[in-house]
């Protein structure tokens, strides 16, 4: 039922090299106020082929698949399905021409039984009008046994696990007839074993003429399993590579980039390993759920200290538990010299942490409020008029965020206006500012420069150094594998919720980060 | 959607119009009304005697709107304060009439009741997790069946202590005693929220929780304290109003939520972007009440009060939304 659609699948087994094009992209382009997302990509994928698509985060990945679903129309650029070119507007486009998509977060209706899951949007069969479920659960049966689903369809996906999960979805898209089963980062959370079971019923259906675009972290995964595979480089295609030469030396090559940044050449030489002997911040055996599994670590007086790994291996999580913002499930944690053990950020906010979060509009600012306002939020009590007097002194808040405003270089008509109205790149210097009026031991930066352009992303970064000069320990999250090198005098790596790897001063290059960010914990490797 | 970049300048000049509507629509209503009522009323409406009548009747509204904007601004929704009030009112009563207290003593205690429904409410939304409209409903609902309890549904009304009664209907300097309550309670709130590191917190919390939190400012707290002061002017309102009446009685502040409610969501489109303020409050109490006196002038049936009311309401929530709408464009 699935694959009926599909003409001639003669040669179905290895290599689908003969098919002609089913999904077509070319010259698209796309972008968000500034920030040039993609900037003309091609892909080119053929029917019944397994093809990976490959790249770091902020490369383009995830603008690709929205704009395939209809989710984003693009700005510029082609798309073809079976050499006819196509405008895909809204997701029920992109289902009627044959595309599927599976995201990591799998969107079930928990309370809805898988078949009813699976048949959501489709028509069904009916007697009078009336669905009749007996003669659809027939209808479906097949095709669930086909992708291996052993549990009963009347499951409520509640109660299902998340490969479990995967299978209905699996299931759904081929109830659609889907030619094309686009697979956001399948194997996240599965274990080897279900990773081997998907693996498997990726083959099959590439088997049956259903292509699988398969967008996915872990290299192993793509070598193991693809027939091609596309890479991007900041919103470029960098790669496209077929089944012959594939392999992770070229995958790494193509995700990274030749290419060394000079932007950052300069900031680099600024770096110095204070090597202090005091720690300010020392982390044991941190723990929480399956995000941060055994997490320890020192973090010296004056030390800049990046967290770098891939998105989803616990940093965000990691931090959250050092700032009180989750409770933690086993670990201890001490500051200079004391025990910590935040309940909530006001506790870690007394203490002298400071967190400026990943999310800095909907977790770090009020955006209908004045820049005055969002700065002196973290310094209320040292504002007062007189301190027995609970009254506040307007003027000296506002001539603390003027002082602030200058320090920082936050470009803005006046301290009175609406946080909202700033650009990208001056909101996150308000946020990083709140943190600047109180005395402060650590100050936490995740993804300090995302959606910044690179004027103030230099800037943050030298305000990053000079807090560490003062004496404040650093620690600093990012994704983008070129920002850790000149700013940080030392990095951990995470991978799946552990510290992987330790890099050190000249040490820290983006191959190496890269290299230790694609680090598997030998499970989960397709056979 | 496609056209992004087109469309931007073209939609800043449409909703300029819009905008200043939300923001100065309610004041210049206010005085158009005032001028409308005076050219069609000469004698009765433009009056001293009558300006200060319109105060004294805006007065217990006004304390009991200005204590549920500080609710509002935490963002939350109080529906049990007009309950709260009435229990407050006959409480007052019983405990001078019943147990012999005297208005000294009685009055703090009420007033700590107030504090105390507050609290519960606070903690049921905070800790408990229960949606504030839900939650405040059913608190409200247990305080009518307090009330009924306490007062068996009957009027306290024999014994009430001169004193006590005087509290409202007296004046000092020609200015009756409620409207002065009215002006210090106003200006207290006012100092609450615009001019105290707590009432920044409040604002923030209101605004962004997470950012709140994210700042170390205890969200929980905030909005508990938020309930509370709503709570205290529940009870200001209900003891002022038993004492204008010389009685208590079961359901006699019921109707305060609502007024109370059409003067904040009125005053939150008043001078600010739909956002909730006192001074916006206290300009949307005073509409409701003026509006109220010209009906009451021109003689218009009773019905038209509860028409007045239901309208007002929803212009009141319309033109807040619309100025929400229309800020941060």
């Amino acid at each position: 039922m699935g694959n009926s659609a599909i003409q001639p699948v003669g040669a179905e087994t290895a290599t689908p090299a003969t098919v002609s094009s089913l999904v077509r992209v070319t010259g698209l382009r796309k972008h968000y106020g500034g920030v040039r997302a993609l900037k003309g990509v091609d892909l080119d994928l053929r029917a019944g082929e397994i093809h990976g698509l490959v790249g770091a985060n902020g490369a383009g990945k995830s603008t690709l698949i929205k704009i395939l679903a209809g989710l984003e129309s693009p700005d510029a650029g082609e798309i073809s399905v079976d050499g006819t070119p196509v405008s895909i507007a809204t997701p029920d486009q992109a289902t009627a021409l044959g595309l599927s998509f599976i995201h990591q977060e799998l969107n079930l209706v928990p309370r809805m039984s898988a078949l009813q899951n699976i048949m959501l949007g489709v028509p069904k069969a009916s007697t009078l009008g009336l669905v009749d479920w007996r003669r659809v659960r027939q209808l479906v049966q097949p095709i669930a046994t086909r992708v291996g689903i052993r549990f009963s369809l009347e499951t409520p996906a509640a109660a299902l696990s998340v490969a479990e999960g995967w299978l209905v979805s699996i299931c759904r898209a081929l109830v659609r007839r889907s030619r094309l089963i686009v697979m956001d980062e399948p194997t996240a959370s599965l274990s080897a074993h279900e990773c081997d079971n998907l693996f498997r019923i990726v083959r099959d259906l590439s088997g049956n003429g259903v292509a699988v675009l398969y967008v996915s972290h872990r290299l192993d995964e793509i070598t193991g399993l693809c027939h091609h595979v596309t890479a991007f480089r900041d919103g470029l295609l960098a790669a496209q590579i077929d089944r012959a030469s594939l392999n992770r030396a070229r995958l790494v090559e193509a995700i990274v980039g030749t290419d060394k940044p000079e932007t950052f050449a300069l900031a680099a030489a600024n770096v110095i390993a204070p090597e202090s002997d005091e720690i300010a911040l020392s982390v044991r055996n941190l723990r929480r759920g399956s995000a941060v599994r055994d997490v320890s670590f020192d973090l010296h007086k004056g030390e800049v200290l990046g967290l770098g790994g891939l998105v989803g291996s616990g940093r965000s999580e990691t931090v959250r538990l050092i700032f009180g913002a989750d409770a933690m499930q086993g670990g201890q944690m001490t500051l200079c010299g004391r025990a910590f053990t935040p309940r909530t950020p006001h506790d870690a906010v007394e203490a002298g942490v400071g967190l400026v979060p990943e999310e800095r509009r909907s977790e770090g600012l009020v955006l209908a409020k004045s820049v005055a306002f969002n700065l002196s939020l973290t310094s209320l009590l040292g504002l007062h008029v007189a301190p027995p007097l609970p009254l506040m002194s307007m003027r000296r808040r506002d001539k603390q965020a003027q002082e602030m405003s200058q320090r920082l270089l936050i470009k803005m008509p006046n301290v009175a206006t609406p946080v909202g109205r700033l650009s990208g790149g001056n909101q996150q210097k308000v946020v990083i500012g709140k943190w600047l009026s109180r005395s402060l031991r650590v100050l936490i930066l995740d993804e300090p420069s995302r959606g910044v352009d690179i004027g103030a992303r230099q800037e943050i970064h030298r305000i990053i150094r000079e807090l560490a000069t003062q004496g404040v320990s650093i620690i600093v999250i990012s994704s983008e594998t070129e920002e850790l090198p000149g700013l940080c005098d030392r990095v951990l790596v995470m991978v799946e919720g552990r510290i992987a790897t330790e890099l050190r001063g000249a040490a820290i290059t983006r191959e190496a980060l890269v290299q230790a960010s694609y680090l598997s914990t030998e499970e989960s490797q397709p056979s | 959607m496609t056209t992004a970049s087109g469309a931007a300048p073209e939609q800043e000049k449409t909703s300029a119009l819009p905008s200043l509507l939300a923001k100065y629509g309610t004041i210049v209503g206010l005085v158009i009304m005032i001028g409308a009522f005076s050219a069609m009323a000469p004698a009765a409406f433009p009056t001293l005697s009558n300006g200060i009548n319109v105060l004294n009747q805006a007065a217990l509204a006004l304390i009991i709107a200005g204590g549920l904007t500080v609710a509002v601004i935490v963002g939350e929704l109080d529906l049990s304060i007009g309950f709260a009030a009435s229990f407050e009112g006959v409480l007052v009563t019983g405990l001078m009439v019943n147990d012999g207290l005297p208005p000294a003593v009685a009055i703090p205690i009420v007033l700590l009741v107030g504090a105390l429904i507050g609290l519960i409410n606070g903690l049921i939304v905070t800790k408990v997790g229960v949606n504030s409209v839900i939650a405040t409903l059913g608190t409200g609902t247990i305080v009518v069946g307090l009330n009924f309890a306490y007062s068996s549904g009957a009027p306290i009304a024999a014994g009430v202590p001169d004193s006590f009664v005087n509290i409202a209907l007296g004046r000092l300097w020609g200015i009756p005693h409620n409207v002065l309550i009215m002006i210090v309670v106003t200006a207290l709130l006012w100092v609450l929220v615009e001019r105290t590191s707590i009432g920044q917190s409040i604002q923030a919390v209101g605004g962004n929780p997470l950012a709140a939190r994210f700042s170390g400012i205890r969200v929980d707290r905030i909005k508990i304290m938020g309930f509370m002061v709503a709570g205290v002017c529940a009870a200001i309102t209900g003891i002022l109003l038993a004492s204008a009446l010389g009685s208590g009685t079961t359901s006699a502040a019921d109707s305060y939520l609502l007024t109370a409610f059409a003067a904040v969501f009125l005053g939150s489109a008043t001078l600010r972007d739909g956002e909730f303020h006192i001074i916006g409050t206290l300009f949307g109490g005073l509409i409701i009440a003026i509006g109220f006196n010209g009906l009451a002038i021109f003689g218009a049936p009773t019905f038209y009060q509860y028409v007045f009311q239901g309208a007002i309401l929803i212009l009141a929530v319309g033109l807040s939304s619309l100025g929400r709408r229309y800020a941060n464009r």
